[in-house]
């Protein structure tokens, strides 16, 4: 089932081409306008592309936001440059270098290859930095790590002479051993565009952007966001360390403060202002960029002269000056966040847009099968005890003072559906806050059969089988409802074992068919609901714990959603908890019902033995009908 | 001993500098969940104020107090200009926006004012010292102590004593309820930009004192300091704000003069490094600030 080789393999790569075809004619094209002069600009715009997707590759599928990607390439720019460089050159600049490095002498392709592999280490190791900061999308402590990166490699290149070249000299090739061909550039924009959006659409891009989209709800569904996180970050520095080499071997030189601030606000904005969740944005961010930056300089030094304009631009002089293109940049950047955010593109892929197209040329995909009818609601089926139940001993937990769970516990037998309930602030979120990991326990634990799982981590849980859903709706917004299933299935595939939901049916199954390609973030508040639903149920969980699955639903909804969860439930062969304040609700779905009330189990038993108990009455029926 | 007291001295007078700085950006990003990566530009311009009053043959003592309005002005611009259009946007967009004015901020002074470094005079007391015992203690540190503590005093009296400091105290523990209670976010937003600058502006007249001279990318070291210190301190708390300003001081202080001199030059880089690594381990910075994500 997955990748789908058309949509996930060949319309990138067919795409990637594309892109990289048009993008290129059109530098060409300027370039056969403006003769030589034109050369160099459009050899620049091409090295910041690969750059610039590079970045992409971490911060448009993480939504993290790097500032150090350029320290990184100046790591592998002047690893590229110390292997690279002629023994003769260096003896000029760099005599003493540590290692013996004076002595070495790569091919050019060599020395990319070491300067990616040595930029990969230093990666690694900020990786585990940023993952143990705890970064997720617009996380402050990661961004602030790789701002640390950036000046502490800015620090080092400027101090150490002897490798460097320091501050003013730097590193530089011979005359005439710098690149001369721009064939290594072209081929490394190509690769770089095909590996950014291979990697977008692969597993491990689905998963970082559903983290990047609500971190909490993807640990919730057995994602590890820190392995999808640290993949994209390699996999990124890859590109950028190759970009970088090919700059400095293009440029013949090397200088601190070549991949400093100033290059980092410039490949962040062309990044912004194309759409970073977008590898087509990146590029077109790149064009538009350095067709507005040139605009801009030439305005700025000729004013409208360079349009060819007889007008008198005299009292405008004030404005235009030289380096109007770096007030342009800052603008771009402001304007952009400001008016548009998302960029020119949002996250429009070409190749995605082409995927459509073809298949909107073939036949309608007929609407799937209902899953297999199962015994009627409310019919108290003898259960099969086969498989391991949940179990929740003395949970505690405590919040400062406040003692919100004080000593709850509770079993769910496979394949039953049981409710717990209470009035607000009983600790009813809290206790399956604590058994999907979100929440620490102060003491107590909880186990699935054999195992113990209440020092496991959220997605450890998840991918053990404990599912849940969100009181406050935790979708992944940007991504289709087809999208959202999926990826709980692409997680249940690897980690579930059995047999799994098909996406479609459960889609169907949730009332979704219809609006099965619309973005999670445009769906009315009851199909958000029945989406949660379903993209739990891809998990195939062994129990699905259900945060007021009807909070804000009418009655008819409510009859409906019942129907609908025990359907699903027993479809994918899990128990239920469900948790819901509203008694009418919880009768009619649960075969068992818990009452909490002030952290504490209450009251057990069937629907109308709980009803008729009179410590019952006393807390919930009592407050309920007082108020 | 004696070296280590002079530390101490020297690490108090440079981090009261970076606390008032710090406590400006905590303030900022109580309200807003804003990272002001802007907030040295309030000190760019208070040093292009300083410069023209200063050529001008301009009193410090009158140029100190213009420097403060200016920095609260610009403050209360940049407010009106830029943050308020991305109130509640996601934390990437407000990073990304308070980037965005410091280099349009920087970008502006270096085409219509000059790129050069300009320099202009400094009080003839700020390099004077005196001596206690065997210290060498600067007049200028000792103002600046002085000061900071006047000033944190009158913060905290702010803070603690008016209306206006409850509802920014409590705008900044929750947002969302505090506007319930009838809080204004937008005076309580204004509020807090005013008193982010005038801490800036403080905290400029000191920076540009000692420094003498302003260029246009003068603002990112400051910047960075009061952004640092803050983030130690672990951002929401403005207690924290302060002691990781005094914190980052003392520990550049301490670096400088214990490290050998062939990485002395590094210090800055130490610094974002012992940083990076206190976030590694201690994500929360060094004072805990709660807050839970309603699930």
């Amino acid at each position: 089932m997955f990748p789908r080789f058309g949509r996930d393999v060949g319309f990138p790569i067919l795409g990637s081409a594309v892109l990289f075809t048009v993008f290129l004619a059109g530098a060409l094209f300027y370039q056969s306008t403006q003769g030589r002069a034109a050369e160099r600009l459009v050899t620049v715009m091409l090295i910041d592309a690969i750059i610039v997707i590079g970045i992409q590759i971490y911060v448009g599928n993480t939504g993290v936001l790097s500032f150090g990607h350029i320290g990184f390439g100046a790591i592998a720019g002047y690893a590229f440059a110390v292997l690279a460089i002629s023994p003769a050159e260096k003896l000029k600049r760099i005599p003493d270098a540590p290692f013996g490095l004076d002595e070495v002498l790569l091919n050019p392709g060599l020395a990319i290859a070491v300067a990616i592999g040595v930029t990969l280490v230093v990666a690694l190791v900020v990786g585990i930095g940023l993952a143990r900061s705890g970064a997720e999308s617009g996380a402050v402590a990661a961004t602030v790590i790789t701002l640390a990166l950036l000046f502490v490699a800015h620090e080092v290149a400027r101090n150490w002479p002897d490798l460097t070249g320091g501050d003013r000299a730097g590193l530089s090739f011979k005359v005439g051993a710098a690149l001369d061909s721009r064939l290594p550039i072209y081929a490394c924009l190509l690769a770089a565009l095909i590996v950014a959006r291979l990697y977008a659409q692969s597993r491990s891009g689905k998963l970082a952007v559903a983290a990047r989209e609500d971190n909490l709800a993807a640990r919730a569904m057995g994602v590890n966001p820190l392995v999808q996180q640290t993949a994209a970050l390699l996999i990124s520095v890859v590109v950028v360390s190759a970009g970088s080499a090919l700059r400095v071997f293009e440029n013949g030189s090397i200088l601190p403060d070549d991949f400093f601030f100033r290059y980092t606000l410039l490949t962040l904005t062309m990044l912004i202002v194309g759409g970073r969740n977008s590898v087509t944005g990146a590029l077109v961010g790149v064009a538009v960029m350095t067709v507005g930056r040139e605009l801009a300089r030439r305005l700025g030094q000729d004013g409208f002269e360079m349009f060819g304009l007889g007008l008198d631009d005299g009292p405008l002089d004030w404005i235009f000056r030289e380096n109007l293109q770096t007030v342009f940049l800052g603008l771009a950047m402001l304007g952009f966040m400001i008016f548009r955010s998302d960029g020119l593109l949002g996250d429009w892929e070409l190749d995605a847009w082409l995927w459509r197209r073809w298949q909107r040329r073939r036949p309608e995909e007929p609407m799937p099968e209902p899953l297999a009818e199962i015994a009627p609601v409310g019919l108290h089926v003898e259960v099969d005890r086969r498989g391991p139940a949940l179990e929740v001993h003395d949970l505690a937990v405590d919040f400062g003072g406040f003692r919100a769970l004080d000593g709850a516990g509770l079993t769910v037998a496979p394949d039953e559906v049981v409710g717990l309930i209470g009035p607000n602030g009983a600790g009813k979120t809290t206790l399956v806050n604590v058994i999907t990991g979100i929440v620490e326990p102060t003491a107590g634990r909880f186990t699935v059969g054999e195992r113990d799982l209440s020092a496991e981590p959220s997605h450890e849980i998840a991918r053990a089988g404990l599912v849940r859903t969100f009181q406050n709706l935790r979708l992944f917004g940007a991504l289709t409802v087809r999208q959202n299933v999926e990826l709980a299935s692409r997680v249940a595939a690897r980690h579930r074992p059995g047999s799994h939901p098909p996406v479609e049916t459960l889609i169907a199954e949730a009332g979704l068919w219809q609006v099965r390609d619309r973005r999670a973030r445009e769906l009315d508040y009851g199909s958000a609901r029945r989406l949660e639903l379903a993209r739990a149920a891809a998990m195939a969980p062994d129990f699905l714990l259900l945060d007021e699955p009807t909070s804000g639903m009418s009655d008819t909804e409510s009859t409906e959603m019942i129907r609908r969860v025990r359907h699903m439930a027993a479809a994918v062969d899990a128990g239920v908890l469900v948790i819901d304040h509203d008694l009418n609700f919880i009768t009619g779905i649960s075969d068992r019902i818990y009452v909490l009330d002030q952290g504490r189990v209450i009251s057990v038993g069937t629907p109308d033995e709980v009803q008729a108990d009179p410590a019952v009455r006393a807390v919930y029926l009592g407050t309920e009908r007082s108020g | 001993m004696t070296e280590l007291a002079q530390n101490l001295i020297d690490g108090l007078g440079r981090g009261s500098i970076y606390a008032l700085l710090a406590l400006g950006v905590a303030v900022v990003f109580g309200v807003m969940h804003l990272l002001n990566f802007a907030h040295g530009e309030l000190i760019t311009v208070g040093g292009y104020v300083a410069l023209w009053t200063l050529g001008g043959n301009w009193s410090w003592y009158l140029v100190a107090p213009l420097i403060v309005v200016s920095a609260i002005l610009t403050s209360l611009v940049i407010e009106r200009v830029a943050f308020s259009r991305v109130r509640g946007s996601s934390d990437f967009t407000l990073l990304l926006t308070s980037f965005g004015v410091h280099f349009v901020v920087s970008a502006m002074f270096l085409l219509y004012v000059s790129a050069s470094v300009k320099p202009f005079a400094r009080p003839t007391w700020v390099t004077n010292t005196y001596s206690v015992g065997s210290l060498n203690i600067e007049v200028f540190d000792t103002v600046v102590i002085v000061v900071t503590v006047l000033t944190l005093i009158g913060t905290t009296l702010l803070l603690q004593r008016t209306m206006f400091g409850l509802s920014l105290r409590a705008a900044a523990a929750d947002f969302d309820t505090a506007r319930l209670m009838g809080v204004r976010s937008d005076t309580v937003i204004r509020g807090a930009f005013a008193l982010s600058g005038l801490l800036a502006g403080i905290a400029g007249v000191f920076w540009l004192m000692r420094a003498g001279s302003i260029n246009p990318t003068a603002g990112i070291n400051p910047m960075l300091k009061g952004v640092l210190a803050a983030l130690i301190g672990g951002l929401g708390s403005l207690r924290g704000a302060v002691i990781g300003g005094l914190a980052l001081g003392l520990a550049e202080v301490l670096l400088r003069s214990r490290l050998p001199d062939s990485v002395a030059s590094l210090t800055e880089g130490v610094v974002f490094l012992l940083i990076a690594l206190l976030f590694i381990f201690r994500p929360q910075g060094l004072i805990t600030v709660a807050h839970a994500e309603r699930v």
